[in-house]
């Protein structure tokens, strides 16, 4: 990470400080305040070159390194993620138009998405098509130079606030369910999208459906090739394969529940306690895994398996953390405004945990991805003594 | 802190790793459980040769690493000999090898041998330790016997982390063979006209002690960047490591013998004798829930060292304070090559 990194740390952390309240918890509340907050913290950290600090020169970024966009990451995610929703725009949906947008999309899409002006959402998942997403069937069918698209897309997280989806829709039928797939960039306000929001455990303004019903877009509005889409989407979950820092938000509140607590911390059950010890070291544990799928990553090495093992242990992390939490939090003070900011935290933290493991990429889905890496033909377990042996 | 060995070290690893091998390898172990009184014969011509003895993981970050190498290579072939605690040695004793030793009888894995020990607690009590003799066969000892203290002088703080530190390289390599077995094993052996890989439910057991073993080396590495800085809190890490191995070993050996079925508890299979030596591993000097307590323990309410363990970090957010590894691990992880990767952290449901 380096001393730049360190420096992006404390920088970070005192715009939390200074800008967020202390009892947020995330633009997807009931209170309209709290998006509007995201939307302004976006603005200042764009201000500030930080809001695309990984994105190349020309395009506005700094160009930082993998492990300063390792700091953002757990500094945003630790603090309730407070850029909301426009992080998808900054991570993927920017670096993909950059690899196969033509100059027109770049100029149209980039400048807005670094300057913190837009929110994205991702049509992907469909009720038939979830971690088997190439069986998507929302269909585009040309006619001239119109495309009309229909089907429907859900749990399209952010839905209701993107002025754009980043939309998967097959154009072909190939001999392969994942040829013939094609990505459009699509502005939400066009006639033929309808959103019906869905209200679920993890916040009542996440999760959407979306309607397609001969939405009319034009052979602009096409990323990348017609009918190679599938590639295009395969890029995408490469730029997710760390994912979210969930260590730094399990870390966070792991660390400040003794203080919460106050007094009452050395009358909790030593049961309690020692589990609270254990989630710390899984903390370091997830963290660790994580550093080393970031060097990778660095070298331009890592491979689907290899993240794998870190995205196990991290949801796994987040789902346990907000249960010992959860419990720490049964033996708070009855009053006072930190014990009750704590509560909150927690509460949030152990909803949102419900979909750590089913959420961009199914825990399933990367346990499949491991063991088919530690059963490939002609491979050996990829780390230690193991290799040499076989060889 | 460096995420991985460095080159020299893990070359020093695969040495050994041959070396071991060629000795003997698997048979290193049998032949000594046969005949204990050939177990220092069987392995110290390689350890010379590999010049284990020469090693000082006190004195260099280098070496300790090496060392380190080694004794995950000599778990891998549960080589019968004390090299960790060997390799522990407090320089200032005139001892061979240092035993961490807890509990109303204390032992270590070091039946047999002529060798002069010393034993540490975990908060730090120095003695010299003698072997108490004992008519155990190795089969059901796996070379542990009980220990005679006499207290000895000296600080043994910085004796309790190497001491916890090294057997869990050991362990690792154990782990590391285990899973390199089972993962053989099910990609061989057919059922209902299949090899057991094909079946989901055996790729998952396999991938959930994959997830175990890939956390301890992490772990692993961690702890011994906190000896080789000398941190205060080098051995709440080293208790951490423990932890998460032992836990590890419990998964990976449950889930090899499972998938191995009745096979894997014959002298026959690799499998049966890497489980049984490891236990003393995983039961010395504190099991599971003794090292969680004492991992309790000695956390308080500080926690271990990490993002937010600072000052500052309480329940209010924007706590400015840097975690104590902050600053050196981040100027020593690999692959800061400025290239420009954007990483992503897509969320969608």
């Amino acid at each position: 990470m380096g001393d730049s990194a360190t420096a992006l740390r404390g920088e970070l952390r005192r715009l939390v400080a200074d800008h967020l309240p202390p009892d947020f918890l995330g633009a997807f509340t009931d209170d309209p305040a709290d998006l509007k907050l995201t939307q302004n913290f976006c603005r200042l950290l764009a201000e500030q070159d930080l809001l695309c600090l990984a994105w190349p020169p020309e395009y506005g970024g700094r160009g930082a390194s993998a492990w300063e966009q390792t700091v953002v990451r757990e500094e945003m995610w630790a603090h309730h993620e407070p850029r909301g929703a426009q992080y998808m725009g900054v991570n993927w949906v920017g670096p993909t138009i950059m690899r196969h947008g033509t100059a027109e999309q770049k100029r149209l899409h980039l400048p807005a998405i670094s300057r913190g002006e837009v929110i994205w959402c991702q049509g992907f998942s469909e009720p038939n098509a979830g971690s088997d997403l190439a069986s998507l069937r929302t269909a585009a069918r040309r006619d001239g130079d119109v495309w009309h698209i229909s089907g429907q897309k859900i749990w399209t997280s952010y839905a209701t606030m993107a002025q754009w989806c980043f939309l998967l829709a097959r154009t072909s039928r190939g001999e392969k369910k994942q040829q013939g797939i094609t990505v459009f960039l699509v502005p939400m306000n066009s006639p033929g999208i309808e959103v019906r929001p869905i209200r679920t455990i993890i916040g009542p303004h996440h999760l959407n459906e979306v309607f397609f019903d001969n939405l009319q877009v034009t052979d602009a509005d096409v990323l990348g090739q017609v009918d190679e889409g599938w590639r295009v989407a395969q890029e995408v979950l490469a730029f997710e394969r760390v994912g979210i820092a969930r260590y730094a938000r399990c870390e966070r509140l792991l660390h400040a529940a003794p203080a919460a607590l106050g007094d009452q911390w050395d009358a909790l059950p030593a049961d309690l306690r020692g589990r609270w010890a254990r989630m710390l070291t899984h903390c370091r544990r997830a963290r660790l895994l994580a550093y080393r799928v970031v060097a990778q990553q660095a070298e331009g090495r890592v491979q689907p398996g290899e993240a794998a093992p870190y995205r196990i242990a991290v949801t796994r992390l987040d789902q346990d953390s907000a249960e010992v939490l959860t419990e720490i939090v049964g033996y708070l003070p009855a009053a006072g405004d930190a014990a009750e900011r704590f509560r909150s935290e927690v509460e949030d933290h152990w909803r949102y945990s419900r979909a750590s493991t089913v959420a961009s990429g199914s825990i399933e889905m990367q346990r499949i991805l491991l063991a088919r890496s530690m059963l490939a033909a002609g491979t050996t377990p990829p780390d230690g003594p193991a290799r040499l042996a076989v060889a | 802190m460096n995420i991985e060995l460095s080159a020299e070290a893990a070359e020093y690893g695969r040495q050994a790793l041959q070396a071991f091998g060629q000795a003997g390898g698997d048979e290193l172990v049998a032949a000594a459980e046969a005949e204990p009184g050939r177990r220092e014969s069987l392995v110290a011509p390689v350890l010379g040769e590999l010049g284990a003895w020469q090693l000082n993981p006190r004195g260099d970050g280098a070496e300790l690493e090496a060392a380190a190498a080694l004794c995950r290579s000599a778990g891998y072939w549960a080589v019968p000999y004390p090299i960790a605690e060997r390799l522990a040695r407090p320089l200032d004793l005139d001892v061979d090898g240092l035993v961490v030793v807890a509990g109303q009888r204390p032992s270590g894995p070091v039946a047999g041998l002529s060798l002069r020990w010393s034993a540490v607690t975990v908060d730090g009590r120095r003695s010299l330790a003698a072997e108490r003799p004992s008519s155990e066969p190795a089969r059901m000892s796996a070379f542990v016997t009980e220990l005679d203290l006499k207290p000895a002088g000296g600080d043994g703080a910085q004796d309790v982390a190497l001491g916890l530190v090294l057997p869990c390289w050991t362990l690792l390599g154990m782990l590391d063979r285990a899973i390199q077995l089972t993962r053989e094993h099910v990609m061989v052996r057919e059922q209902f006209g299949h090899p057991l890989s094909t079946f989901q439910g055996v790729q998952f057991q396999l991938t959930d002690a994959e997830v175990e073993r890939r956390g301890v080396e992490a772990l692993a590495k961690y702890a011994l960047w906190s000896i080789q800085d000398d941190l205060p809190e080098a051995v709440e890490d080293a208790l951490a490591l423990r932890l998460a191995a032992v836990e590890a070993a419990g998964t990976v050996f449950a889930v090899a013998h499972q998938l191995y079925g009745a096979l894997g508890f014959c002298d026959e299979t690799t499998l049966s004798w890497l489980s049984r030596y490891s236990e003393p591993l995983r039961r010395l000097p504190l099991g599971r829930t003794a090292t969680l307590d004492e991992l309790t323990r000695r956390a308080g309410s500080r926690g271990l060292t990490g993002l937010y363990s600072g000052p500052a970090a309480g329940v209010a957010q924007g706590g400015l304070a840097m975690a104590p590894d902050e600053a050196s691990l981040s100027s020593r992880v690999p692959g800061q090559a400025e290239r420009r990767v954007p990483v992503a952290e897509a969320e969608a449901p």
